[in-house]
C-alpha cells in the first residue's frame, strides 16, 4: 500500500544512478532532458499520491515497512502526514524547476551534475517521509553531501571559501544531531518516530543545533550569504527554498513532536532568537549591495517567521508555518532562478549597477513585480496568510512577537520594493540595456511557479485545512498539548 | 441580489487577467475598451444588486455569501466572504460608476502612451480590489482589499517607471501604508484572541464585551490603518507625491475611491470605534486638525495637481470628522458629493496638463478660461461645489458635517471652529487656483505653446464626455439629501448605521456660516489673485515645508533605521558571525590549497569527508551492537 511512497523516494535515487551511467559521448541536452523529464515523472506520481491521499483522517499514510536491525528498532519506514505532503510536493516541485533551470543553462559535467540533482530529489523526499530517526539522519546525510560537491564544483568564484564554510557548519550541526539520535535511540530502545516521547533537553538541544544551523537561525546564519551568493543560481534556490524547509520541518516533526517539556520549557529564548533573526535578516536585506544578498537575508527573516509559527505549538502557528515553508521555497526557488536569469544578462548582480529592466521587458518585469509583491506579503497574497496565521499563533505568548511582526511586514515592504525597483525602474544601465525579454525556456519555469503562488493566493486553505487532519489531531500536536 | 454582488467583484478582475494573458495581441485601444466595459458591467451589477435590495424591508437588507474557505487553522475559518448591505451597496455604486467614467476617461488620457495595456490592466485590478475592500464579510477579507488597493496604487503611482521621482513616490505610498496594515494586523490578533473570529457580525456583536483596554487597542490599530490610507495626521505625507502618477489615477484612487476607504472603515466598523469612544473623537480629532493643515499646505502650492491633492486631504478630514462624532451617514454622503466634485477636478486639470503637453506648474499657466472655455466651465462647477456654495453638491454634504458637530457639546464645538476655518480656506485656495489658471489674459508660456486638443475623435469623446457627466453629478448629487427637509441617505444607512441627528437650528446656522466663510475665501483670492488689488503674501518655510513631517520621519525612522543596520553590519554580522568562521575557513583553505593542485580535487575532498563520516557512523554501530 505504500508503494507510491516507496516510489517518490526510490525513483530519484534509481534515475541518478541511470545518468551517472550513461556513456560519455550522450550529448549534454540529452543527459539534462532525462533528467528534467525523470524528475517531472516524480512531480506526477507526487500530484497522484495527493490525489489517493485522505487529508481528513490524521493518521500516518501511505507507509511501507520494512524491518532492519529488530534488536535495535531501526527499520525502513515511510509514510506521510497531510503536511509532509505538502513539504515534500515543495521537494519535488523545486527540484523540478532546479533541474530546469541547470538543463536550460547547460551545465558542464553534466552527468555528475544531473544525477546529483537527482539523488538530492530523493534524499529530500526520503527526509520527509521517514518514519525512523536513523533513516531520518542517512537521508539527511545523503541529501548534504550533494550540495557540497554542486557549490564546490558549479559555484561562482568564490565558491571554495562558501564550501568550506558550509562543510564546517553543517559538520558540526550534524555532528551534534547523530549524537542525538544515538542518545534517542538508547534511550527509547528504539529509533521508531511514530511512538516516543523524550523529556531530556540535551538531547533536544542537539537537534535544535541541528536543524538551526541548517535553517539557519540566527546567530548560527554564518555559511548563508556566501552559499547563497557563490552557488550557482539553481543550488542557491534548493538550499534557501528546500533544505531551509527540510531543517525547519525537523524542528516540527522530531524536535516539537518528540520533546514536549524541553519545548515549553526552552520556548521563550528560542521565541527571542526567532524574532531576532526576523528583525535582523530584514533590515540586513534592506542595506544588501546586491540580488542575492537581499534573498539570502530574506530568506533569514523567513526562517525566523517560521520559527515563530512553529514554537508557538498551537493550531494557527503551526498551520501557518507549513503554509509558509511552502509560500516561502516556491518564493525563494523563483527569485534565486530570477537573479539567475538577470545576471546572465547583465554580468553581474549588484542593484546599483542595474536598473531599467521594465523597459521593452514586460514578461521579466511582470514575473519579477509579481514574484516581489507576493514575497513582501503584500495583504491578500498566499505570504501573507501564512503570515498572518504565524502571528495569530504567537500572539497568545507575547504581543511583542506580533508586534516584531508588524516591523517586519513594513521591512520587508522596504526591502523588497528597493529589489524591484533597483532592477525594474529608472532608465537602464548600461550593463542591461542590451538584456533580452525572458525566454520560452525560462518561462516555462517560471510560469508553472507563479501559478502555483497565485493558485494558494486564492487558495491557502487548500493547504492549511488539509495539514493535520481534521481535528488536527496528529501525533504532532497531541504530544505539545 | 447575491449573485449580482459577486458578479459585480468579479467583472474587474477578469477584465485585468485577460489584458495581462492577452499580452500583444489584445490592441491599446483593445484594453482600454475591455477595462470600461468591464468597470460599466460592475456599475450595472451593483444598480440591479441596489434594486433588489430596494425590494426587501428594511430590516432585511443585510445578506452574506461565503465562496469558499480562504484561510484556516483548526477552528479559526476566515472565508472568502462578501457582505451585501445598505453600507456596502453604497459604496459599490461609487466605486464602479465613477470607476467606470474615469476609466473611460483613460481612454482619452493614456492615448498613444506606451504601455497603455499595463495601465488598463492595474488600473482594473484596482477596482476590484477596491470592490473587494467594500464589500468584504470578514476583517481578513477587508485587510486583503486594503493591502491590494495600496498595491495598486503603487503600481500605479509608479507607472512611469522611469522617472526616479515617481518611484520613490510610489515606494513611499507602499511603506506608509505598509505601516498602517500592520497596525489593523495588530489589532486583528487581539480581535482574534478574544473572540475566536473576525466575521463582521462575531466582532461588532461581542465588541462591547472584551474589555476597555482590547476595545481601545483593536479601535487604534483600525484607526491607524485608516489615517495611513486616508492620508490623514500623522501619516498623511505620501499623498501629495502620489501625484507623480498619471492623472486618471489621481483621480480614481487618490481622491474618489481609495483615500476615503478609511471613512468607510470607521463606518463599517463603527461598533467597534463607539465601544471605545475616545478612539473615535480622537479619529474626530484628527480629521479636524487635518483639514486646517492640509487647507493651509495647498495655499502655497504652485503645481495644480498638489492644490487639489491637498484640497482631497482636507475633505477626507471633515469625513473624519463627520464619522469620529457618529454622524455617519453625513460623512458616508459628502464621500459621494467628494467622489464626483473631486474626481471632476481632477480630470479637468489633466484635460489642461494634456492641452499644456504635460505641464503642471500654475506659475506658468493663467488665462486659460479664453482658450480652454468649456474646460473652465467644468472646472468652475467642481470649485464651487468643493467650497460649498449653493445649489452644488458640496454645500448639502459638508455643511450637514458640520451642524452634526455642533450636536456633540464642547469637543463638537472646537471641531466645529476647525471646519468653518477649512471652509475659509477651501474658498481661499480653490479659487486662488482658478483665478491664477484660468484668469488674466494667456500667459507667455501659454501663447508659446497654445493648448491642442488630442489626436483623434475617441479620444476626445473619451476625455469630454466623463467630465460632463461628472460635472453635472456635481451639480445635481447634493440634492439627494438636505438635512433637515430631506434624507433618504440618513434613511437608507440607517439600519447599518445610526446617525446622530442636529436640529435644524445647527444646521441653519452651520449652512450660513460655511457659506459665508467659503464666500469670504473665494471673495479673499479674487482680490488677490483675481483683481490683483494686493500683492500675494510671502509664503512662509513652514508651509513650503509641509510642516517638517517628512524631515521629521525621516530623522524619526529611515535614518535610524540604516545606521542600525550599518551598526549591525559592521559591528555584527562582519566580524563575528562571519568573521569567526571566516578563520577557520581560510586555515583550512590553505592548507588544502597546499595539498591538491587539481580543481577536481575539490570534489575528492568531499567525498573522502563523507567517507570518513559513513565510516565513523559504521564503527558507531559496531561499538554499540
Amino acid at each position: 500500500m505504500g508503494w507510491l511512497t516507496d516510489t517518490l523516494i526510490l525513483l530519484p535515487f534509481g534515475a541518478a544512478l541511470l545518468v551517472w551511467a550513461l556513456p560519455a559521448f550522450i550529448p549534454r541536452v540529452w543527459v539534462g532532458g532525462a533528467a528534467f523529464f525523470f524528475s517531472l515523472l516524480e512531480v506526477g506520481f507526487w500530484i497522484w499520491t495527493v490525489g489517493r491521499y485522505n487529508f481528513g483522517a490524521a493518521n500516518l499514510q501511505e507507509t511501507s515497512r520494512l524491518t532492519w536491525f529488530s534488536e535495535f528498532g531501526i527499520s525502513y519506514h515511510v509514510g506521510f502526514y497531510g503536511y509532509t505532503l505538502w513539504l515534500s510536493g515543495l521537494g519535488v516541485i523545486g527540484m523540478a524547476a532546479a533541474t530546469g533551470y541547470g538543463l536550460w543553462a547547460g551545465r558542464d559535467r553534466p552527468r555528475a551534475y544531473f544525477g546529483l540533482m537527482l539523488f538530492l530529489t530523493g534524499a529530500v523526499v526520503g527526509v520527509f517521509a521517514a518514519q525512523d530517526l536513523l533513516l531520518f539522519y542517512v537521508f539527511w546525510e545523503a541529501m548534504l553531501i550533494p550540495l557540497y560537491v554542486l557549490i564546490g564544483v558549479w559555484g561562482g568564484p568564490g565558491r571554495m571559501q562558501a564550501t568550506i564554510k558550509f562543510v564546517i557548519y553543517t559538520m558540526a550541526g550534524s555532528l551534534l544531531m547523530l549524537a542525538s539520535v544515538i542518545a534517542y535511540g538508547l534511550t527509547q530502545g528504539s529509533f521508531d518516530l511514530v511512538h516516543g516521547h523524550s523529556e531530556s533537553v540535551w538531547i533536544f538541544l542537539g537537534f535544535a543545533a541541528g536543524f538551526a544551523v541548517k535553517a539557519p537561525l540566527w546567530p548560527l546564519h554564518g555559511w548563508l550569504p556566501d552559499a547563497y551568493r557563490e552557488s550557482p543560481p539553481e543550488v542557491a534556490g534548493v538550499l534557501s527554498g528546500v533544505i531551509s524547509k527540510a531543517a525547519t520541518y525537523g524542528f516540527l516533526f522530531i524536535a516539537i513532536a518528540h520533546f514536549g517539556r524541553p519545548v515549553s520549557d526552552l520556548r521563550a529564548p528560542i521565541l527571542v532568537l526567532a524574532a531576532i533573526g526576523l528583525v535582523y535578516g530584514s533590515l540586513l536585506a534592506f542595506r544588501a549591495p546586491d540580488i542575492r544578498g537581499v534573498i539570502a537575508y530574506s530568506s533569514l527573516a523567513q526562517m525566523g517567521l517560521i520559527t515563530l509559527g512553529l514554537f508557538a505549538t498551537n493550531v494557527a502557528g503551526l498551520n501557518g508555518a507549513v503554509l509558509q515553508m511552502v509560500n516561502h521555497g516556491l518564493i525563494s526557488m523563483t527569485l534565486f532562478l530570477l537573479a539567475g536569469a538577470v545576471e546572465r544578462r547583465a554580468a553581474t548582480g549588484q542593484l546599483d549597477r542595474l536598473g531599467g529592466m521594465a523597459k521593452g521587458r514586460p514578461v521579466l518585469a511582470t514575473v519579477l513585480m509579481a514574484t516581489g509583491i507576493i514575497a513582501l506579503a503584500v495583504p491578500g497574497s498566499s505570504a501573507f496568510a501564512g503570515e498572518f496565521l504565524i502571528l495569530t499563533g504567537v500572539f497568545p505568548h507575547g504581543w511583542g512577537y506580533a508586534v516584531v511582526g508588524g516591523i517586519a511586514i513594513v521591512l520587508a515592504a522596504m526591502y523588497m520594493l528597493r529589489l524591484i525597483s533597483a532592477v525594474l525602474h529608472r532608465s537602464p544601465a548600461p550593463q542591461t540595456e542590451d538584456a533580452r525579454d525572458l525566454r520560452p525556456g525560462e518561462l516555462a519555469l517560471f510560469v508553472p511557479l507563479l501559478l502555483c503562488l497565485l493558485a494558494l493566493s486564492a487558495w491557502p486553505a487548500g493547504i492549511t485545512d488539509r495539514t493535520f487532519g481534521q481535528n488536527s489531531q496528529t501525533p504532532a500536536l497531541q504530544s505539545i498539548r | 441580489m447575491i449573485a449580482a454582488s459577486w458578479i459585480c467583484l468579479f467583472l474587474p478582475l477578469g477584465a485585468a487577467m485577460l489584458i495581462t494573458l492577452g499580452g500583444t495581441k489584445l490592441s491599446r485601444r483593445g484594453a482600454g475598451y475591455l477595462a470600461t466595459l468591464a468597470c460599466f458591467g460592475s456599475f450595472a451589477a451593483a444598480v440591479v444588486t441596489f434594486l433588489k435590495m430596494l425590494d426587501r424591508v428594511p430590516s432585511n437588507r443585510t445578506a452574506y455569501s461565503t465562496a469558499w474557505r480562504w484561510a484556516t487553522a483548526g477552528n479559526l475559518d476566515f472565508g472568502l466572504r462578501i457582505l451585501t448591505d445598505p453600507l456596502a451597496i453604497m459604496m459599490m455604486l461609487i466605486v464602479s460608476g465613477v470607476g467606470a467614467l474615469i476609466v473611460a476617461y483613460s481612454i482619452g488620457y493614456m492615448d498613444g502612451d506606451d504601455e497603455e495595456r499595463r495601465y488598463f490592466a492595474y488600473i482594473s485590478l484596482f477596482v476590484f480590489s477596491m470592490l473587494l475592500l467594500v464589500q468584504s464579510g470578514n476583517l481578513l477579507i477587508l485587510l486583503a482589499g486594503w493591502g491590494l488597493v495600496g498595491l495598486c496604487s503603487y503600481l500605479l503611482i509608479g507607472y512611469n517607471h522611469e522617472r526616479p521621482a515617481a518611484v520613490a513616490a510610489a515606494k513611499k505610498a507602499f511603506i506608509m501604508n505598509a505601516f498602517g496594515d500592520a497596525t489593523m494586523a495588530l489589532g486583528f490578533f487581539l480581535l482574534i484572541q478574544r473572540t475566536g473570529s473576525l466575521d463582521f457580525e462575531t466582532v461588532f456583536g461581542q465588541a462591547g464585551a472584551i474589555g476597555t483596554a482590547s476595545i481601545n487597542l483593536v479601535a487604534l490599530g483600525l484607526l491607524g490603518g485608516a489615517v495611513a490610507k486616508s492620508a490623514q495626521l500623522p501619516l498623511q505625507t505620501w499623498l501629495p507625491d502620489a501625484m507623480e502618477g498619471p492623472t486618471p489615477v489621481s483621480a480614481l484612487i487618490h481622491a474618489a475611491t481609495m483615500v476615503t476607504a478609511g471613512v468607510y472603515l470607521i463606518c463599517r466598523a463603527h461598533p467597534i470605534f463607539e465601544a471605545a469612544p475616545h478612539v473615535q473623537e480622537l479619529a474626530a480629532g484628527l480629521g479636524a486638525a487635518t483639514l486646517v493643515m492640509a487647507g493651509l499646505i495647498a495655499l502655497v502650492q504652485t503645481d495644480i495637481k498638489r492644490v487639489i491633492a491637498y484640497s482631497t486631504m482636507s475633505q477626507i478630514g471633515y469625513m473624519f470628522l463627520g464619522a469620529g462624532l457618529t454622524a455617519y451617514a453625513n460623512a458616508m454622503f459628502h464621500l459621494m458629493t467628494h467622489a464626483f466634485f473631486k474626481a471632476l477636478l481632477f480630470m479637468g486639470a489633466g484635460i489642461i496638463i494634456h492641452a499644456l503637453g504635460g505641464e503642471q506648474d500654475m506659475r506658468k499657466m493663467g488665462g486659460l478660461r479664453q482658450l480652454m472655455p468649456k474646460t473652465s466651465l467644468a472646472m468652475l462647477v467642481g470649485a464651487l461645489a468643493l467650497v460649498g456654495i449653493p445649489p452644488f453638491a458640496g454645500f448639502f454634504s459638508k455643511d450637514s458635517i458640520l451642524a452634526a458637530a455642533l450636536a456633540r457639546g464642547w469637543y463638537g464645538v472646537i471641531l466645529w471652529i476647525a471646519g468653518m476655518v477649512g471652509a475659509f480656506l477651501t474658498g481661499l485656495y480653490t479659487f486662488r487656483m482658478l483665478f491664477i489658471v484660468f484668469g488674466g489674459e494667456p500667459s507667455a508660456y501659454v501663447q508659446e505653446h497654445p493648448p491642442h486638443d488630442p489626436a483623434g475623435r475617441i479620444p476626445r469623446l473619451a476625455l469630454a464626455l466623463p467630465v460632463a457627466a461628472l460635472a453635472v453629478l456635481a451639480t445635481v448629487g447634493g440634492w439627494l439629501q438636505f438635512a433637515g427637509v430631506w434624507h433618504p441617505v440618513t434613511t437608507f444607512l440607517d439600519p447599518v448605521v445610526k446617525s446622530i441627528a442636529a436640529t435644524n437650528t445647527q444646521e441653519t446656522v452651520s449652512s450660513i456660516a460655511a457659506v459665508v466663510l467659503g464666500a469670504l475665501g473665494i471673495g479673499v483670492a479674487w482680490w488677490i489673485y483675481g483683481a490683483k488689488k494686493e500683492a500675494p503674501p510671502k509664503t512662509s518655510p513652514i508651509l513650503e515645508h509641509k510642516f517638517y513631517f517628512d524631515e521629521v520621519y525621516d530623522a524619526l525612522f529611515y535614518r535610524p533605521a540604516v545606521g542600525m543596520t550599518r551598526l549591525l553590519r559592521g559591528g555584527f554580522e562582519g566580524p563575528i558571525v562571519l568573521g569567526g568562521v571566516n578563520g577557520v575557513a581560510g586555515t583550512i583553505g590553505a592548507l588544502a590549497g597546499r595539498v591538491r593542485r587539481l580543481q577536481t580535487g575539490l570534489v575528492r575532498t568531499y567525498v573522502l569527508a563523507v567517507a570518513a563520516s559513513m565510516a565513523v557512523l559504521t564503527v558507531v554501530f559496531l561499538s554499540v551492537r
